[in-house]
């Protein structure tokens, strides 16, 4: 296993020569034709990044020549400077003199010197004429080596495609697997067996070929929170942990937003001026941490705050203007309960719309985003101590834990990931509520509805449940969302196993109870079931 | 697009693939059927319009299965769907989706210039004419030629509203 700083410097070197090439290209193409905008502003835009890389990494020398570049180019492209005359092969020299240097990083040697270099752009920055050696020019092209990277950029595109594929591959590993069983020819189950262990180990590969470091999204963060901060006027120290822990890349990309709303309102929100804190007894300097841990197969992300936290009565004040819940029932809801509210939509508590946060987009688009994903978000929270937001994330977005079942003859799956428990119980275990069948789980009680109704009752509301219906032993799946239980009833439990989920095709995505489809071994076409819309159709249909 | 191809072009031989929907004959240009196969096994899909049949697999992909006999309620009384039936799966814009058929389809060759635009009486028997490119004569048939781009876009296959009613949070009132 390599260190991170091993890694960071192997991307970093990948990055810097693959920028070398193209500046190498782009200034050629200069040359030919002075005025080639696009090239100068490829070549302004490299040298820019080329410049915060280097510095972000540490080797100083290379950001300081690329930032003395990136000036004259910038002069370039505003015409206070042409692309002529002494110009050109100072900016030639520099671009090569950029590649030793990364040359040199890479195989771990001293940096060339480059003072005369530095000097010649300060002169060309100043007007001035640069002094020019002719002979060290040809040295240079003489000594000049052409290299390949080890690493290998890969469209994420490419690598989409490639995960479909082993997804299609896994499919048809399971079909096999079970035709080589019913067919029972020793020979044939012998290499469905082998074909099974490669596929799966390619399977492996793919995914782990998507994992990055959650620290390159991290990363991004120390910015942000000063930036945030200094423009909230609070004084917040951020530290990070978790930085290796790898992840799916496209989970990454879906949940960059999230955490930086998260991010955003913890300090916009969450934390406190160094004067409130002071007066609440609390070190002046607020705390903010970014975390990320491996759970089982899950990867969970923390934003810690130690701010003022979550005040649950206004929360619960709120929902109930809000119309969200009954004045009575929210005076019976738990903590918990109050706080899954927050995730509503529309929902802020934030009292005035800061710079920052709080322009009503809130909670609610960071739990969508959880939820398409098929993860979790909770929040936990003390009064007056801080606010802990955590992300439950799958590693990978191929893969996931179901819990298949019958309804109808027809098999269904739901992801195990929002599934709480799996009971059967007898009708004397039922009481009805308000037209709503309720049954005690684990010292709770939890509403149960008829899948089967939920699913097939057209548009209007479910009609009340009567005692009357239950017959006989009920087979229910208990999920979880939001800090709602609810109880399905289906018609047989069959297994619990991983399955590929595909997205549900156009047109029909637009049916958000169905998180996609997965193909059985049988061939069969299995709907998955999506946790997070089935309780929002309970609730909007109850009785 | 046909429009102009009609006035710049001489008069090109176009194939369309001939199915039977309830007692007529419909055609779609060969170049939006991906292939024809006996229908494979369908589940079905809660929420959706009744003419939509389910789900699929067909070589890996899943596509939607929908009946056109239904949607234009083209189905004489006691002509229900045999056992074994066909599906064409069509290449819509962005989609596959497969199209239920009694008879397997024919393939025809025909002058482009012997389709004709649709005559009023077709609004009678429920197509909305925007679908309908024309109708062939050929001899004593009339094949009705269904412009399938039109006829399968999505808004027209889950005859949506512009939202889902199983999003509970559609309904609540917003501050």
């Amino acid at each position: 296993m390599k260190s991170r700083e091993q890694e960071y410097r192997e991307m970093f070197m990948a990055e810097a020569l693959e920028y070398y090439d193209a500046m190498s290209r782009h200034i050629s193409e200069l040359e030919r034709n002075p005025t080639d905008e696009p090239a100068l502003n490829e070549l302004f835009r490299f040298m820019h990044n080329l410049k915060s890389n280097s510095r972000a990494m540490g080797y100083n020398a290379i950001g300081e020549l690329a930032h003395h570049m990136e000036t004259i180019f910038g002069l370039i492209r505003s015409k206070e400077k042409s692309f002529t005359g002494s110009v050109v092969p100072v900016l030639f020299t520099g671009i090569d003199t950029i590649g030793e240097m990364i040359r040199a990083v890479g195989a771990n040697e001293d940096l060339p010197e480059v003072g005369r270099l530095m000097d010649n752009l300060d002169r060309l920055v100043r007007g001035e004429e640069p002094v020019l050696e002719q002979e060290e020019e040809d040295d240079e092209d003489a000594n000049r080596k052409l290299e390949l990277s080890d690493l290998v950029y890969i469209q994420i595109r490419k690598l989409d495609h490639l995960m479909n594929l082993v997804g299609e591959l896994i499919i048809d590993r399971d079909r096999v697997l079970t035709l080589s069983q019913e067919i029972g020819n020793p020979a044939l189950v012998a290499a469905a067996t082998h074909l099974s262990r490669i596929a799966d180990e390619l399977q492996y590969s793919v995914m782990d070929a998507r994992l990055v470091g959650v620290g390159s999204l991290f990363s991004k963060f120390p910015r942000v929170v000063r930036d945030v901060a200094a423009a909230e006027k609070k004084d917040v120290e951020l530290t990070m942990t978790g930085e290796d822990i790898q992840i799916d890349r496209n989970i990454l990309q879906i949940i960059t937003d999230s955490l930086l709303h998260l991010v955003r309102n913890a300090i916009g929100h969450g934390l406190e001026t160094p004067a409130e804190r002071e007066a609440a007894g609390k070190p002046a300097q607020s705390h903010l941490t970014l975390s990320a841990q491996t759970e089982r197969d899950d990867v969970l992300i923390q934003v810690q705050d130690d701010g003022r936290g979550i005040n649950v009565e206004s929360v619960r004040r709120k929902a109930v203007e809000r119309g969200l819940v009954a004045a009575n029932v929210a005076a019976t809801l738990d903590d918990d309960a109050v706080r899954a509210f927050l995730f509503e939509p529309g929902f802020s508590m934030a009292k005035e719309v800061t710079e920052i946060s709080g322009r009503g987009v809130g909670l609610d688009v960071v739990k969508l985003a959880i939820d398409s994903l098929g993860g979790q978000l909770r929040v936990e929270s003390v009064l007056g101590q801080g606010t802990t937001f955590t992300l439950v994330l799958p590693t990978s977005i191929a893969v996931k834990g179901a819990l298949l079942f019958q309804l109808d003859q027809r098999n269904y799956a739901i992801p195990l990931m929002h599934t709480d428990s799996v009971v059967s119980l007898m009708p004397d275990n039922f009481n009805v509520v308000g037209g709503v069948l309720i049954t005690r789980v684990q010292e709770e009680n939890v509403p149960v509805v008829s899948l089967r109704k939920l699913l097939h009752n057209g548009d209007g509301p479910l009609p009340p449940a009567v005692k009357a219906d239950v017959q006989g032993r009920q087979d229910i799946i208990i999920v979880k969302y939001n800090n709602r239980r609810l109880g399905l009833v289906v018609d047989r439990f069959l297994r619990q196993q991983d399955i590929v989920v595909k997205p549900m095709s156009k047109p029909l995505d637009t049916i958000d109870l169905f998180g996609g489809v997965t193909l059985l071994g049988s061939g069969q076409v299995c709907l998955v079931l999506d946790v997070p819309a089935l309780t929002r159709l309970f609730l909007a249909k109850r009785p | 697009m046909p429009d102009s191809e009609k006035s710049v072009k001489q008069d090109p031989i176009i194939q369309l693939i001939v199915f039977r929907l309830g007692e007529e004959e419909y055609g779609i240009r060969i170049e939006q059927v991906k292939e024809v196969t006996i229908t494979p096994e369908i589940a079905r899909m809660p929420k959706t319009p009744p003419f939509v049949k389910g789900i699929a697999n067909l070589r890996g992909d899943i596509i939607a299965i929908i009946d056109l006999e239904e949607r234009f309620r083209l189905r004489t009384a006691g002509q229900e769907m045999p056992a074994v039936s066909y599906t064409m799966a069509i290449e819509a814009k962005e989609y596959t989706i497969g199209i239920m058929v009694r008879e397997v389809p024919q393939p025809l060759s025909i002058q482009q210039s012997i389709i004709e635009k649709a005559p009023e009486f077709i609004q009678d028997i429920n197509i909305h004419d925007k679908y309908i490119e024309g109708i062939a004569k050929i001899e004593d048939r009339i094949v009705v030629v269904l412009d399938m781009l039109k006829l399968l876009t999505p808004s027209e296959i889950m005859q949506l509203q512009p939202k889902t009613e199983s999003s509970g949070s559609g309904s609540r009132t917003k501050a």
